[in-house]
């Protein structure tokens, strides 16, 4: 391994190679920041809603429905009257009128019995006319119901929407303006050419897919740069109400990049 | 510093698969030996330079041929570089001046031709220690690069490896591997790098000395006719 004469080297050598080792070391140590550094990760998370939550939980009056004590009340087919069969006036009289009296009596509750029967036959006709005429009105006191229902909520709807209109609005001059920001406005020339795109966002005010193109100013340039402007203005603004996010899915957008 | 950090150099080894650690270690120590006699080199080509430059002064400044013999041999240390040429050419030299002397039957050239044996004798073995340690320099100067690098592809492979069971693949996840991979090749460079540079500097050197000592030694081998 080592020579003879290189044995008065050999220790301070050593020494020089382990001290260049650990200054290489140290300068790995050094030069490098070997902190990883996570940033925050920008993870946007997705729900999954059937319908769009309302923000303000809408009161709804129900209406009380208050016919229904109504309908309850209706007169209950009153099936009481008994006719009574005339008491045959037991006079003590004849056996032969006994006799009589008997095959009267037989005929009267013959009579009584075809009495009931026909009775029998009505109540029940009218029982049915009655449970007709019962969800009839249900059904219109249903119906009653649901349009008071939704008169309240087309009425709490014109409220949010009157309210949520001047924010769509004022959201999407804002897009545009961002937008408008970013637009090279020398590559469109002179004129005062105006271009509409279709722009799908996400709800983090990014954009889904690239913009489309749907009016071409007729400078191809001017358009690309439109297009690179939306591109460059992500995230576009977007209201932080999420209930609003649906009429900013698929914006149309009007621009006139030399309009100022 | 954060040692504690996930991406530190010592968790970053230490999380490295086997053979990638082998590969380090490997390089370490080869790395370890090359910078070892880079330095033993370094400081015995200086002092063969010095002693050679020493030795040349005090011969080409005239005087008595035995007497710089003398006290040559005189030292308790042997007699190194161009020093031990001298004196193994001179001995003979004497040797056979002495049996010359004796038995008058020696020719001239005969002295000569074993003065010069000797003398390039005590070259050979001159050169062959100032030769040492060159081509295991030249070795780690060219296999340690490949040797890094190897280390470095298989701890890549190991990391792309790692990606495929991943759904959503993310540069975060390969970083780490392949930041231990590279440690590997920036080891074989720091082996590679000085060991050639080493390597060439101590040839060129070695060589300029092995042309001092056959000049010095024809030199002296003119004088020696002379003497006869």
């Amino acid at each position: 391994m080592i020579r003879k004469h290189e044995n008065s080297d050999s220790w301070k050598a050593g020494g020089l190679a382990i001290a260049v080792h650990l200054a290489l070391l140290g300068a790995m140590l050094i030069s490098f920041n070997w902190k990883a550094a996570h940033p925050v990760l920008n993870v946007t998370e997705v729900e999954l809603w059937d319908k769009l939550p309302r923000t303000k939980p809408v009161v709804v009056e129900e209406p009380k429905p208050e016919p229904k004590p109504e309908v309850k009340a209706v007169p209950k087919p009153v099936v009481e009257e008994k006719p009574k069969p005339e008491e045959s006036k037991v006079d003590i009289e004849l056996e032969k009128k006994k006799k009589e009296l008997e095959q009267k009596e037989k005929e009267l509750e013959e009579k009584r019995k075809k009495d009931e029967a026909t009775k029998k036959l009505a109540q029940q006709m009218r029982d049915e006319d009655l449970r007709d005429k019962n969800a009839d009105e249900k059904k219109q006191l249903d119906k009653i119901k649901q349009d008071a229902l939704s008169d309240v909520k087309a009425e709490t709807d014109k409220q949010a929407s009157a309210a949520s209109a001047s924010l769509i609005g004022e959201y999407k001059a804002k897009i545009q303006a961002k937008i408008r920001n970013n637009v090279n406005k020398t590559l469109c020339g002179g004129g005062n050419p105006e271009l509409r795109f279709e722009v799908n966002l996400l709800p983090t005010g990014e954009l889904s897919g690239s913009p489309k193109i749907t009016k071409s100013s007729g400078n191809s340039t001017c358009d690309d740069a439109v297009e690179r402007a939306i591109i460059a203005s992500e995230p576009l603004p977007l209201p932080s109400d999420p209930g609003l996010f649906s009429s900013f899915r698929n914006l149309n957008l009007k621009f006139r990049p030399n309009d100022n | 510093m954060n040692v504690g950090s996930d991406m530190s150099l010592f968790s970053l080894i230490s999380g490295a698969s086997l053979p990638v650690q082998a590969v380090l270690v490997i390089l370490l120590i080869i790395s370890l030996f090359s910078w070892w006699y880079i330095f033993i080199k370094v400081a015995t080509i200086k002092r063969a330079e010095t002693e050679s430059e020493e030795f040349e002064n005090k011969f080409w400044t005239g005087g008595d041929l035995s007497k710089l013999y003398e006290s040559v041999t005189a030292g308790r240390r042997k007699p190194q570089g161009m020093a031990s040429i001298f004196e193994a050419g001179f001995k003979e030299f004497i040797r056979h001046k002495q049996q010359a002397n004796m038995e008058a039957k020696m020719e001239i050239s005969d002295v000569m031709e074993g003065s010069r044996r000797a003398m390039r004798a005590a070259f050979n073995r001159e050169l062959d220690d100032l030769d040492a340690h060159l081509p295991f320099l030249a070795s780690v100067g060219s296999v340690s690069p490949y040797i890094g690098l190897f280390g470095t592809v298989w701890g890549i492979m190991n990391a792309f490896r790692g990606l495929s069971s991943v759904a959503q693949a993310t540069l975060s996840q390969v970083a780490p591997g392949i930041a231990e991979a590279l440690v590997a090749t920036a080891i074989g460079l720091f082996a590679a790098i000085p060991a050639v540079i080493a390597y060439n500097r101590f040839a060129s050197s070695v060589d300029r000395l092995s042309v001092r000592y056959e000049s010095f030694m024809e030199e002296f081998t003119n004088i020696l006719q002379r003497k006869l």
